[in-house]
């Protein structure tokens, strides 16, 4: 076809769609000229005029089908019928708006849910990255298969071990946590503290990203033993931090206490390994670091080419188990683990959305069920109508083709509500932070392709609910117009509600199974009152204390000069804050501690073999406090006594114990006056236990209680050499307060800058807060989830009530009938009821083995509650059963009101 | 005398293309000079002339303008098109191969 001639055609169809009623009169005039014509030349052949007129006539025959003809060469018909249908669609939404909203919100339920979660979903598995081609960037980590909780980053040996032996990867880089404290800056910024990452010189060539302005660390940078004075900035910080100073290369920043030089800064929207990122400074190890370390060390690699995952990991394999042979210790259990690293990211997404997935589907089933019963409601009431139109010639197509435009746009309709909630839905979504750890998932946008997605499934919910009520209504009318056609309508609509009934049952189960464990959690005795807390940290640099010095079995030795006097006036000065009832400090914050420090601990009078030291069987968590701790927190002291200041550096030293450090190390005794030195450290002297506590969880969520021993922060060697040899720097003070806790925010932090003014105070927060974060997440989900029951427990009402009041209304005849030969008020109810108990217990069985089959997948969310919670799934079917009973009350009450008289009158 | 045959199915667009080849024509003008030029021997159903000569348009390969005739009335002229007399040319063709092979098989059968 030329060109031209395509474009002709256009024009022409663009005509015929603009201009039909021109066109139309045009073709008149035309069929006009030419009976003009005929009728002249019979009366040029003789005949009369009227003789004329009608022997044109029957030459020409039926013009207005000749006309049709005609116009059915313009190819457009289908287009004025689709008008048609739209403008005739809206006319009949517009004229039962009860209908139209009731559809439109189910459906914008279903639909928005769905697109979210496509939304969150696609970022997870499609979303860019921070880093040049992804799939070939892993993160190697160490594994515990029989713990897969522990910590399973790399160490220092490991890493270098790693990289030394392998073959599999282009380069291979590692990188580590690290917070720093910003000092006084040149522009009188305040000091803050930053998180962000020491990276090894390979890192960011591994991730092959360039900065925006200046370099990236070199090999000489990260010289063993001797990290260079330079750090890198992330835009954000650079942004905020700098005012975007053009010049700030080559320019020094006090970092962490001492000054370091910018040597660049990176693109914006970049991260890694985690978004909290702001800034990079070199990482060096040191020769003890070599020797052995701790498992900090995230480690991410690049493939060489051609070289698969599956080829790296048995690579990976085998240096493991060559490494555990070489040398046998505690590690020697460990597996190395290969994730691509969207993977590793955002694998923890999965389940979560897996969860909402099922969820959000069977919303949208039970919405399109609840659709079609509605539908097929409409289309009995709607049986003349179409009679009508069929007996004046419209075609079964066609008429089908009309009642799917009116379903699809409703469902068109609803995906428009649908974005609102959509954008809602993705919000929700990216508030699933993960605790500790994991990569948010920041990022998530609505696209054109998260859009496109929406119009699809607006488009094949209208058709999938809106076709078998259609064809429901085109079955042949008025043939034979009797009980059997009535009777198989009726049963369409029955197992459409036994169907949402069914469907809303599992989603109901799910909710109440994941908010029953929110529950608990949230209820779980933590053996502190966390409400009325406010805590922040505060933190010396470790520069300014601490030497490493080497390692001793396995964990990092380091020396330190603990900065307790500094902790200490900043802790009296926190202590006589007006509004402050207590105050307290303890080394690290309690019940969300990522890392812990543990101490052996050798009690006196009792030899204990090395080989037991060795295998941790003396290993307690380890933390520093000051007066006034347990009841700070509102701990129960068992026996004994809280830390006071009565204790301080020249009285004897004393300690606090759990009870579990109780039954460990003093089985079967009273711990009281006990005594026991900490292993390992130089300059310790021999504690007295003076007081048991009840054991305060360490995490969130605690699978098992551990040994916990809590020494004065006054007590401690003056020159320490030891592992963990950091947390005397820092400590997390708590304030009890019996008001807001927030509110005493700008107090303290005034106190703390009159003390201490180059030292920020880091993550304040209310300690409910902070302890509620992760059970406020679970019932997030949970609610989430319910909401969704909610919505489906309610459109499944909606249908059970529509096929009950339909039945009544049919029946109505019935019932007077019944009524008059003396059937009780109650038989009448009965009658009715039976129906509607047979369609909801079956949707209930049905319902009860669905969610027995998919609540299995539930059981990792779940928290000391198992999956098949019998007390939970009998609640839900009764509440389901009750939701139901409630439904059908007004159509019995309308049977049971039927007036008999009247019945017989009309019949 | 003989009644005039009907049109051979598919013929028409032919004639019809072939007949404004020689001038623009309005409908009426093209069945007259159809039944003229076959001596009164092909005769042109309106029923089926119009809906052809809309197709044909409508495919692009004549057009249409509203001219006044000889005798003053305004009257829908057809022409071809650029692509209506290519057209033409191929529908010709394939007539007289079509013709052809039917006269060698009348003459042989």
């Amino acid at each position: 076809m030329t060109v031209r001639r395509a474009l002709r055609i256009f024009q022409l169809r663009a005509r015929s769609l603009s201009q039909k009623r021109d066109l139309d009169m045009e073709l008149s005039d035309e069929m006009a000229f030419h009976f003009d014509q005929l009728v002249e030349e019979n009366i040029a052949d003789g005949m009369s005029p009227g003789e004329a007129e009608v022997a044109a006539r029957r030459v020409l025959g039926n013009v207005a089908l000749l006309e049709e003809q005609c116009r059915d060469h313009r190819r457009v018909g289908w287009l004025h019928d689709l008008w048609q249908d739209v403008r005739y669609g809206m006319r009949m939404l517009r004229k039962s708006p009860g209908f139209t909203a009731i559809v439109a919100t189910s459906l914008a339920l279903g639909i928005g849910s769905n697109t979210a979660i496509l939304a969150v979903s696609k970022q997870v598995l499609l979303g860019d990255l921070p880093v040049t081609d992804d799939s070939r960037l892993v993160l190697i980590r160490s594994t515990v298969p029989q713990a897969p909780i522990a910590n399973n980053n790399a160490t220092v040996p490991e890493f270098v071990g790693w990289k030394e032996r392998s073959r599999s990867f282009e380069s291979m880089g590692a990188a580590l946590g690290y917070t720093e404290d910003f000092g006084l800056g040149e522009n009188g910024a305040p000091p803050e503290r930053v998180s962000g990452y020491l990276v090894t010189a390979d890192l960011f060539p591994t991730l092959r990203v360039q900065p925006l302005m200046g370099r990236v660390f070199t090999e000489q940078e990260t010289e063993l033993e001797n990290p260079a004075p330079v750090v890198i900035l992330s835009y954000g910080l650079w942004q905020r931090r700098f005012g975007a100073d053009a010049n700030i290369l080559g320019k020094s920043i006090r970092v962490g206490g001492s000054a370091r030089t910018v040597i660049g800064v990176m693109p914006q929207g970049f991260w890694f390994p985690f978004d909290g990122s702001q800034y990079w400074g070199p990482l060096a190890f040191n020769r003890a670091q070599l020797k052995g370390s701790a498992r900090f060390f995230v480690v991410t690699a690049r493939l060489k080419d051609g070289v698969t995952l599956k080829q790296a990991q048995a690579e990976m394999d085998s240096i493991g188990a060559n490494y555990a042979q070489e040398e046998p210790g505690p590690d020697q259990n460990r597996a190395i683990r290969l994730d691509v690293l969207r993977e590793a990211w955002w694998g923890w997404a999965r389940q979560p959305l897996a969860t909402f997935e099922v969820a959000v589907a069977l919303v949208l089933l039970i919405a399109c069920a609840n659709v079609a019963t509605v539908l097929v409601a409409r289309g009995a009431a709607r049986a003349p109508e179409i009679a009508m139109r069929v007996a004046l010639g419209a075609g079964r197509g066609r008429i089908l083709r009309q009642l799917l435009t009116e379903s699809v746009l409703v469902s068109v309709l609803g995906g428009l509500l649908g974005v609102v909630i959509a954008l809602a839905g993705v919000r929700a979504l990216v508030t699933l932070h993960p605790a500790v750890g994991g990569v948010p998932i920041s990022t998530v946008l609505l696209d054109w392709i998260t859009l496109l997605w929406m119009t699809g499934i607006s488009i094949a919910a209208g058709i999938a609910f809106g076709i078998v009520p259609a064809l429901a209504a085109l079955t042949p009318q008025n043939t034979v117009r009797g009980i059997s056609r009535l009777a198989s309508r009726h049963a369409l609509r029955g197992v459409l509600v036994t169907a949402q009934v069914a469907l809303s049952l599992v989603l109901l189960a799910g909710a109440a199974l994941l908010l029953n464990s929110s529950i608990r959690l949230a209820n779980q005795d933590r053996g502190i009152e966390p409400r009325g807390i406010l805590a922040f940290n505060f933190r010396i640099p470790v520069e300014d204390y601490l030497r490493n010095r080497g390692s001793y079995r396995g964990l990092p030795v380091s020396e330190a000069k603990p900065p307790t006097l500094a902790l200490q006036r900043v802790f009296e000065r926190l202590r006589v804050i007006p509004g402050v009832e207590s105050a307290a400090g303890q080394s690290i914050a309690p019940l969300n501690i990522a890392v812990l420090p543990r101490m052996a601990i050798l009690p006196e009078g009792r030899p204990v073999a090395d080989e037991d030291i060795s295998r941790g069987a003396m290993d307690s968590v380890y933390f520093l406090a000051t007066p006034g701790v347990f009841r700070t927190m509102k701990g129960t002291v068992r026996r004994g006594r809280d830390f006071s200041d009565q204790d301080t550096a020249s009285t004897p030293w004393v300690a606090v114990i759990n009870e579990t450090a109780a039954r460990r190390f003093w089985p079967g005794e009273d711990p009281i006056g006990k005594r026991f030195t900490v292993d390992a450290v130089s300059g310790e002297r021999p504690r007295e236990v003076v007081g048991v506590v009840r054991d305060i969880p360490l995490r969130y969520v605690e699978p098992f209680s551990q040994p916990v021993i809590y020494t004065s922060y006054l007590q401690q060697a003056e020159m320490f050499h030891g592992a963990f040899a950091n947390m005397f720097g820092q400590m997390t003070f708590l304030l009890r307060t019996s008001g807001d806790p927030m509110s005493l925010a700008p107090a303290v932090r005034a106190a703390v800058a009159e003390i201490d003014p180059d030292h920020p105070l880091a993550d304040m927060v209310a300690e409910d807060e902070f302890v509620g974060a992760d059970v406020r997440q679970r019932f997030y989900r949970a609610g989430a989830i319910g909401l969704f029951a909610f919505v489906a427990v309610l459109l499944a009402a909606i249908g059970v009530y529509g096929v009950m009041a339909h039945s009544v209304e049919q029946r109505r005849g019935e019932i007077g009938i019944r009524m008059a030969l003396g059937a009780s008020v109650r038989e009448v109810v009965a009658l009715i009821g039976r129906r509607a108990f047979v369609l909801v217990i079956t949707g209930v069985v049905l319902g009860l083995g669905g969610a027995l089959a998919l609540s299995r997948l539930l059981q990792a969310q779940l928290w000391g509650i198992t999956a098949t919670d019998p007390t939970t799934f009998v609640g839900v079917s009764l509440l389901l059963v009750a939701t139901a009973a409630a439904a059908c009350f007004a159509p019995a009450r309308r049977a049971a009101r039927v007036d008999p008289a009247v019945t017989l009158r009309s019949e | 005398m003989p009644k005039p045959s009907d049109l051979l199915q598919g013929t028409l667009d032919l004639l019809i293309l072939k007949t404004l080849a020689r001038e623009p024509l309005h409908g009426w003008g093209i069945s007259k000079r159809i039944l003229a030029l076959s001596n009164d021997v092909l005769t042109v159903q309106q029923g089926s002339l119009y809906p052809a000569l809309h197709r044909l348009e409508q495919q692009g390969w004549i057009e249409a303008t509203w001219k006044d005739t000889e005798l003053g009335r305004s009257a829908k002229f057809y022409s071809l098109t650029k692509d209506g007399k290519q057209q033409l040319e191929r529908e010709l063709e394939s007539w007289t191969r079509l013709s052809s092979a039917v006269g060698l098989l009348l003459k042989k059968a």
